[in-house]
């Protein structure tokens, strides 16, 4: 050990160490996926996937689809954010809720409320099949952009209303001062500078959609899709087609790479610093006004809350078979669940928790590394840490079926593999939540204790982490959420036996069992809420603080 | 305790950020490292409390080399410019940190804690937390936190620059103050000139990771080596002209300036065939054309600012150039532009210096 040197050679050993661990479960999978769909013996996946226009068609599906549903949550998000932040109406505080919907109810429940409303078999189908009159399918682009779209349009909400409530009215003022009328006003003045915000929140959603798996898995009908073509050539029950497999998750990475790139320069374009201004205060509104407006955003609210309300109606209604006998009150759902096979809320509370926790663990010490011990290694940490968000879960869970199904590390059939889905795929949201407390925490209090004669690794303990902590405890509980609802991965790399919550939800609604599908659904709400609760209300731990 | 620093270099990968670079500074003293940001200070600095290593060179504490012992082995006091309490402790245990890190408990440690606070003059805000006190407030339990371990060598990082300009001046003498009381050596960074003048036993000022100069503040003020030193410690006209000829060895020498013939102090020998005319505003005199004294230049007020218990003037001598001036005394603004005027130069307070 001699002076500074000494400590920085421990760092320098760990973030190696990290970055070989990362390589091994994230890029070698990612190799293996972009090497499989070569194929072997003369078979090329990519002159396949050319020559059948099947998976030519998923992939424009795909985009459409994409697109689609990205307007739509633009158009929602964008104006209720700005009305959520400028005006003030009755009831406005629910719109307080809206983020808490997003992160809270998993994908699979919002795809399966709305199909016991509008699916062939939903209450308001049959209600009008009553009168005669008959709604068009749910199954196909009514129900995948319907029903993305309110599972995603909180994103852009959320990122347009920061930057709406950061916006400094006097810009607004200045422009009006020189001549410019209030409403021309705000759209030169307040449309340039929050339009990277709901590019980047709307770029998200592009994403979120292109990658999605459960929602067009149960709802897509007719409609062909690459996540749902690539999930059944890596599991079809006629037996898997690894060349294809691969291919398609190429194809899925690839589209999500071209589509971060995007971002990544109109964001590098469109990056205005907003100098801590004075924001607006919020305009109260009357009379019709309020009527109209108000509605509109009660309307939305109602519309994103209504899952829960399908979900917990369900859950205690009497069913045979697929028949909901509505009206007829029963607790029959969740003994069935709890007694007969209780193991997939177990496999969710085990794996999710030690994915929680190892993952914790792993994006504070990369965090910590990557923002106040910087070496050769730490920026290749730092893009190794968000390429799981270029990686659609099922390309992940095909990279790593493929990479550890025997060989050096067999993990496959065991409930590692989950974990370790688990921990890549949520890897990028616990890192950024990691890093943006350790920006906060300044060099200077722990060289403070440092220069008090306390040494390096001791002092990181003593100053820094308890300053970490309620950050810690925030993330860990958000991640804890997204981590038990997580599908798209886990439901390549499972095995017979350690089915999980979401997964159990999935097949139940595949089975058209949606009586048991929402009692599981509100356990698996329950296990998401709990947690929440239990932090904010008696640890005081706030949520949002960082975000 | 003295310390000393021999040939000392520091290299940010294949940056050279402090070259060669030898000092000695007294026991007891307090030293000012002055400079513009990205001058190599508080480069310098960190490299003397351990969180830099130095890459070549010897740092050394009363005579025992601590260039390769950590930092939290070297027992020095750090304040920094963003006060870097610890937030979620008390102001009592931020002071007890160090104490604690050094085995000491009981009545002992709360003696010395409450007596550090005592000195500082905050005894009485010891179960507040860092976020319920003033920045001045801040900066003083820093200084108690920092002096309570009784630290061989005292070391500040800018410990004033996030004060507003009341409280700067009152934390900087209670900073005079503790430091001549308890006769600890100090290195003292800084930006600000007047805070260095103030301040300081000695200064160095300086320049691209070297020491440019050395020496006690009136040194520096009134016998700048160069043109960067004068202009950077307080205000001063430096313009650009031809050396004097045979000004080989010093003494006072006469040059051209803007096309008048004057006389001024060669202090070092000059290299080149360019030199630096400095002078300091306050040390030109002003009067109306024709009233002036010996070795005086012509020229036409061209902005005047009244400051009170002085005026500021902004004096054209022709070709362009213009010099700042500063009269003091009955009618200090009496000059209005458009005035011809006559500037007076004394010989020994008009330095040409090397470019």
């Amino acid at each position: 050990m001699s002076g500074a040197s000494g400590t920085r050679a421990v760092w320098w050993w760990l973030s190696l160490a990290m970055l070989v661990v990362m390589a091994v479960f994230l890029l070698y999978p990612l190799l293996n996926i972009l090497t499989g769909s070569f194929g072997s013996g003369g078979r090329n996946g990519w002159a396949q996937l050319l020559a059948d226009t099947t998976y030519l068609e998923a992939i424009g599906n795909t985009l459409i689809l994409a697109t689609a549903v990205t307007l739509l949550s633009v158009l929602i998000g964008v104006p209720l954010a700005y009305l959520a932040s400028r005006y003030s109406f009755p009831g406005k505080s629910a719109l307080a809720l809206l983020p808490l919907i997003t992160l809270v109810i998993p994908e699979v429940i919002t795809a399966q409320t709305w199909l016991m409303l509008l699916g062939n078999n939903g209450v308001i189908t049959r209600a009008l099949r009553a009168y005669d009159i008959a709604l068009p399918s749910f199954y196909g682009w009514n129900g995948l952009i319907v029903s993305l779209t309110f599972t995603y349009y909180a994103y852009v909400y959320i990122s347009t209303l920061a930057a709406v409530r950061g916006f400094d009215v006097q810009l607004e003022e200045a422009a009006q001062s020189l001549g410019t009328s209030p409403v021309k006003s705000r759209l030169k003045v307040l449309v340039p500078v929050i339009l990277p915000s709901v590019m980047a929140g709307a770029l998200l959603v592009f994403t979120m959609v292109m990658g999605n798996f459960g929602t067009s898995s149960i709802l897509g009908g007719p409609v062909k899709l690459l996540s749902v073509m690539t999930y059944q050539a890596a599991v079809a029950e006629g037996g898997s087609d690894p060349v294809m497999q691969s291919t398609l998750a190429s194809v899925a990475v690839g589209l999500i790479v071209i589509v971060l790139f995007c971002q990544r320069w109109i964001l590098s374009r469109g990056r205005y610093q907003v100098v801590q201004g004075r924001s607006a205060r919020p305009v109260p509104l009357a009379g019709g006004q309020a009527l109209l407006l108000g509605g509109a955003a009660g309307a939305v609210v109602v519309i994103s809350l209504m899952p829960l309300v399908m979900l917990v109606a369900g859950a205690f209604t009497r069913a045979r078979g697929p028949v909901m006998a509505w009206g007829e009150w029963t607790f029959a759902n969740f003994e069935r669940l709890l007694l007969t096979n209780p193991a997939p809320i177990l496999n969710t509370l085990l794996y999710a928790g030690t994915a929680t926790v190892i993952g914790m663990m792993a994006s504070t010490i990369i965090s910590y590394m990557i923002v106040k011990k910087r070496n050769t290694f730490t920026p290749l940490l730092d893009y190794l840490g968000t390429l799981p968000l270029a990686l659609s879960g099922t390309a992940i869970g095909i990279g790593l079926a493929m990479s550890f199904n025997g060989g050096w590390l067999p993990l496959t059939g065991t409930g590692a593999i989950i974990v370790l889905a688990y921990v890549i795929r949520r890897l990028p949201f616990a890192m950024r939540n990691a890093s943006s407390t350790l920006y906060n925490i300044p060099d200077s209090i722990e060289e403070a204790s440092i220069s008090l004669g306390v040494p390096p690794v001791p002092s990181f303990f003593k100053v820094v982490l308890p300053l970490m902590l309620p950050a810690i405890a925030s993330a860990m509980v958000l991640t804890w959420a997204v981590t038990v609802s997580e599908l798209s991965t886990s439901i390549i790399v499972y095995s017979g036996g350690r089915e999980t919550m979401p997964i159990q939800i999935y097949k139940l609604i595949d089975s058209n069992l949606m009586a048991s599908a929402s009692a599981m659904g509100v356990l698996l709400l329950a296990v998401i809420l709990i947690p929440i609760v239990i932090a904010t209300k008696v640890f005081k731990v706030e949520l949002f603080s960082s975000g | 305790m003295g310390i000393k620093i021999e040939n000392l270099g520091v290299t940010y990968g294949n940056h050279r950020v402090i070259e060669g670079l030898s000092l000695a500074i007294e026991p007891g003293s307090f030293f000012t490292l002055l400079g513009p940001s990205g001058c190599g200070k508080t480069t310098l600095l960190r490299t003397i409390a351990g969180f830099i290593d130095a890459s070549t060179g010897r740092i050394l504490f009363g005579g025992s080399d601590v260039t390769r012992l950590p930092a939290h082995r070297r027992n020095i006091g750090m304040v920094f410019q963003d006060y870097a309490l610890f937030p979620d402790k008390t102001v009592n245990d931020n002071v007890a940190y160090g104490l604690r890190a050094r085995g000491e408990e009981g009545a002992t440690m709360r003696r010395k804690i409450g007596e550090a606070l005592e000195r500082v003059g905050l005894g009485h805000l010891g179960e507040r937390h860092p976020a319920a006190l003033s920045g001045g407030q801040r900066q003083r339990v820093a200084l108690a936190r920092a002096l309570v371990i009784q630290p061989q060598v005292l070391l500040m990082d800018e410990p004033l620059s996030n004060l507003d300009a009341k409280l700067r001046l009152q934390v900087r003498g209670t900073i005079t103050e503790l430091q001549r009381e308890a006769g600890i050596t100090t290195v003292f960074v800084t930006h600000d000139q007047e805070e260095a003048l103030a301040m300081s036993d000695r200064i160095g000022v300086m320049k691209s990771g070297k020491l440019e100069q050395v020496g006690t503040p009136s040194q520096i003020y009134r016998e700048s080596v160069s043109a960067y030193v004068a202009d950077f410690v307080g205000a001063a006209n430096t313009i650009e002209i031809d050396a004097p000829a045979g000004t080989a060895g010093q003494g006072t020498a006469s040059i051209r300036l803007a096309g008048h013939a004057m006389a001024a102090r060669v202090p070092a020998p000059l290299t080149g065939p360019k030199a630096m005319f400095v002078a300091r505003p306050e040390d030109i005199s002003l009067a109306p054309r024709g009233e002036g004294g010996g070795n005086r230049v012509a020229g036409t007020v061209t902005g005047r600012q009244y400051l009170g218990g002085k005026t500021s003037y902004v004096v054209e001598i022709g070709e362009g150039i213009t010099l700042a001036v500063e009269t003091h005394g009955d009618g200090h603004d009496r000059h209005v532009p458009g005035a011809a005027v006559d500037l007076g130069f004394d010989p020994q307070k008009t330095l040409v210096l090397a470019s």
